[in-house]
């Protein structure tokens, strides 16, 4: 979709909306800013279109669980201590298992879910209440539709 | 003395009946005032009197006559009126006073409420601001509802009715009023929250007299208990039960023998969980149903099961109104075909993956059909059928399927559905319509075509989107429909808007009393044509638009005439909300931080910094002790 620089309705509202170059904002409703014409994909926003809770639950499901060409869902992954994090598209993936494969792969390092180890980075997640859980606890689908960002904690941090 | 018949007219919601044309008509003898409205005629003595000093006059009649008169008007604006023409009928309207509507909880207190009106018995209450339904204000914010359950049941109120929307309900607060109010019957819940099936579980067991639980777009924690359960033997009086939002399982033999058990039921709303033969059951055992919200079915059903759902639809002669399809299959959907032409309401808007020809083979058939309310799926080819079939149609909603807008999204609704509809459904008064593209022509000709709008929302999915035919803004447009529906009282608009439709808009819409404005105008001049222009305005909200200072400050009292403001990512500065604060003293002006930990802790404040969100408000009772640390209250 072409974006051009009138899209300063997707610059976070603690920024000033002059400012030249869009930058990422802690904001708590989670809105990135887009970066002109080259990222066709964006994070889905939480406050536009106007539409109430259930229906945009419903249809951000809906759109997870398309196959096909051209569905993908992008979220930002972070390793703990490495501040540039990552971003991964959701619905490369059928599982936890190619998930958490790809991610050790990615980040050349052992990531389970689930069990504390010691040894091993934990994945976990951020939800859409904006809560950190631990990856691995409900099933794919419903994982699809509430995770928002993810984060691979040090071994000893769980 | 002589006695007078006279129809006390009962206004509609369109005009507000004077309070000297009432008691100008009451002592009108022998002459029947022939309204449109539904009437009750009274039995009065004849009077001869002048045209002034009516309320004196008629304080010559017994208390218990104008309570019976006053008992006729129902619309609160009416009563509102009435209690203001004398001190005497200010006492006995606030006596006899049983309904109640507070727009915002946090212009009153429940004290007062009760000072004044010791024997109301139905409270509506609204919490959050609008806006609170698109994530943009925090959880914790308020709109508490204990202090009003508190308050009411320590005063002995005998209340029976309770309306909430957009407030904090907790399990204690649902245990409280189910134990406090012998008389209770009917709770209505919408988009509320805090509160789990438990508290429900109270309501269902202690309220003896209970006809209505309505729960429309709660959240709601699900325990998974038994509270279907809770409801005893005993109760056999409910008219109306919706569950719809409830996300769990559903106990089906204990809502089957409830349903069973209640002959008066109407109104019947179930969720997912309830699968296609226990609806079907359901159905078998309330053939009088009014209103039936049905579950999810996405799976089609097989031969025998279509059968029996058939034959029970077949029954439920009385239907008038169908909801839910969280998903439906096609098949599963023709069952209800004998009872199509019955429908007036018809919402389909939650079942996203069925294909637009299958509601449109559906929809083709309900020509009564009052209310729509449907995803863009359903194209405007859909809509150019909706048009040639529903032609007594006044409501319509059409909502997206599709977050984001991706290209090869060709099926959706576009400005050629919108003026289809307002050719075919020339009673149409009220529409919500989210699309991806429009015209200022089509505009145009929408409001030719429909100048009997009452409520206008457009939302272009993309922000500042110009006319797609001339790369212009869309003022025109608008402009169009304010100019030609003289009765707009409620208007949401959208796409590329300079400061100019805000100047129609303040020229042309005269009874317009909500506005909702997003990624609009150029300057404080637009507000401020607005706020000057637009004399019956009651909620402003704004966001991500270029208004600022000049525009909040310009006219204080006029907030005073309004419920109330909200502007978020706009160009507002601590220092003008802070100057307004001190400018009025009975608003409320609310400053919501980002983050809990930016509000306390900024002692250097900057007042050129820009306000991310405010909320303001008139108040009778001064500043909340219950906002959040991420609540700042100026």
């Amino acid at each position: 979709m072409e974006i051009s620089n009138s899209y300063s309705p997707y610059s976070s509202s603690s920024v000033d909306s002059t400012k030249p170059s869009p930058s990422e904002s802690s904001v708590n409703l989670s809105l990135s800013l887009t970066f002109p014409s080259t990222s066709p994909q964006r994070e889905a926003r939480q406050d536009w279109p106007p539409i109430k809770p259930l229906l945009r639950d419903k249809l951000k499901g809906r759109r997870l669980l398309q196959r096909g060409g051209g569905t993908s869902f992008f979220v930002k992954v972070y390793m703990e201590g490495v501040p540039i994090g990552r971003k991964l598209d959701l619905c490369a993936f059928s599982g936890y298992e190619s998930l958490l494969e790809n991610l050790s792969h990615m980040f050349d390092t052992s990531i389970i879910c689930g069990n504390r180890d010691r040894k091993h980075h934990v994945l976990t997640y951020q939800d859409k209440d904006g809560d950190w859980m631990m990856v691995g606890d409900i099933p794919w689908d419903m994982f699809l539709e509430t995770v928002r960002r993810l984060k691979i904690t040090r071994p000893e941090r769980c | 003395m002589g006695w007078a018949f006279y129809n006390v007219p009962c206004s509609d919601t369109n005009t507000s009946l004077h309070p000297f044309s009432l008691a100008k008509g009451l002592v009108t003898s022998g002459r029947n005032t022939c309204t449109p409205y539904h009437s009750s005629t009274v039995k009065i003595p004849f009077v001869a009197i002048l045209r002034t000093n009516l309320h004196q006059e008629m304080n010559y009649f017994p208390d218990e006559v104008i309570e019976h008169i006053f008992d006729s008007i129902a619309s609160h604006r009416d009563r509102n009126s009435i209690s203001l023409v004398s001190k005497s009928w200010h006492k006995i309207e606030r006596c006899c006073r049983r309904r109640v509507f507070i727009g915002n909880c946090y212009a009153i207190s429940p004290e007062r409420l009760i000072g004044r009106f010791p024997c109301l018995k139905s409270l509506t209450l609204k919490g959050k601001p609008h806006f609170a339904d698109f994530n943009l204000v925090p959880h914790e914010w308020g709109g508490f509802v204990h202090p009003w359950i508190d308050a009411l049941a320590r005063a002995r109120v005998g209340l029976e009715e309770l309306r909430l929307k957009r407030m904090v309900v907790s399990d204690e607060s649902l245990e409280l009023l189910s134990r406090s109010f012998a008389n209770f019957k009917s709770l209505v819940l919408v988009s509320c929250e805090g509160f789990t099936t438990d508290g429900l579980a109270s309501i269902a067991a202690n309220c003896r007299h209970l006809r209505e639980l309505d729960l429309q777009e709660n959240e709601i924690d699900d325990h998974r208990g038994q509270w279907l359960n809770c409801f005893p033997d005993s109760c056999t009086t409910l008219t109306s039960l919706n569950f719809a939002c409830l996300k769990g399982e559903t106990n089906l033999s204990a809502l089957e023998r409830l349903v069973a058990r209640s002959p008066s039921l109407k109104s019947l709303k179930v969720n997912r969980a309830v699968p296609l033969d226990a609806l079907t059951r359901l159905m078998s055992c309330a053939p009088q149903l009014v209103d039936l919200g049905v579950g999810s079915y996405e799976n089609e059903p097989d031969t025998e099961s279509f059968a029996k759902l058939l034959a029970a639809i077949k029954k439920c002669t009385s239907l008038r109104s169908l909801s839910g399809f969280s998903e439906v299959a096609p098949l599963c959907l023709t069952a209800f075909y004998p009872i199509c032409q019955n429908l007036t309401y018809l919402n389909l808007s939650y079942a996203a993956e069925i294909h637009g020809n299958h509601l449109v083979k559906f929809i083709q058939f309900c020509k009564r059909l009052q209310r729509l309310w449907i995803l863009d799926s359903i194209g405007d080819k859909g809509l150019e059928v909706v048009a040639s079939a529903c032609k007594e149609l006044q409501e319509l909603r059409v909502f997206p399927s599709d977050l984001h807008d991706e290209e090869d999204n060709n099926a959706a609704v576009t400005e050629v559905g919108l003026v289809a509809i307002s050719a075919g459904c020339r009673k149409l008064h009220s529409i919500l319509y989210f699309c991806k593209q429009m015209t200022n022509a089509a505009l145009i000709t929408v409001a030719k075509n429909c100048p009997n709008f009452i409520r206008f929302r457009l939302c272009i999915l993309e922000p500042n989107k110009p006319d797609h035919v001339t790369s212009q803004s869309l003022d025109e447009g608008f402009g169009a429909v304010v100019q030609a529906c003289k009765g707009l009282r409620r208007l949401s608009v959208s796409g590329l808007l300079t400061d100019k439709v805000f100047l129609y808009i303040g020229m042309y819409a005269e009874q317009l009393e909500m506005l909702s404005i997003a990624f609009a105008g150029d300057t404080d001049k637009g507000m401020l044509y607005v706020l000057n222009g637009c004399k019956k305005l009651r909620k402003l909200e704004i966001r991500d638009s270029p208004f600022g200072n000049a525009a909040l400050l310009a006219d204080v009292d006029k907030y005073e005439t309004m419920r109330s403001l909200w502007m978020s990512s706009c160009d507002v500065t601590l220092g003008g909300c802070k100057r307004l604060a001190r400018d009025a003293p009975w608003l409320n002006v609310e400053i919501i931080n980002e983050n809990e930990d930016n509000g306390m802790e900024r002692n250097e404040e900057d007042e050129r910094e820009k306000v991310d969100r405010l909320y303001l408000y008139r108040t009778v009772v001064g500043t909340r002790n219950d906002a959040p640390s991420c609540v700042t209250i100026l």
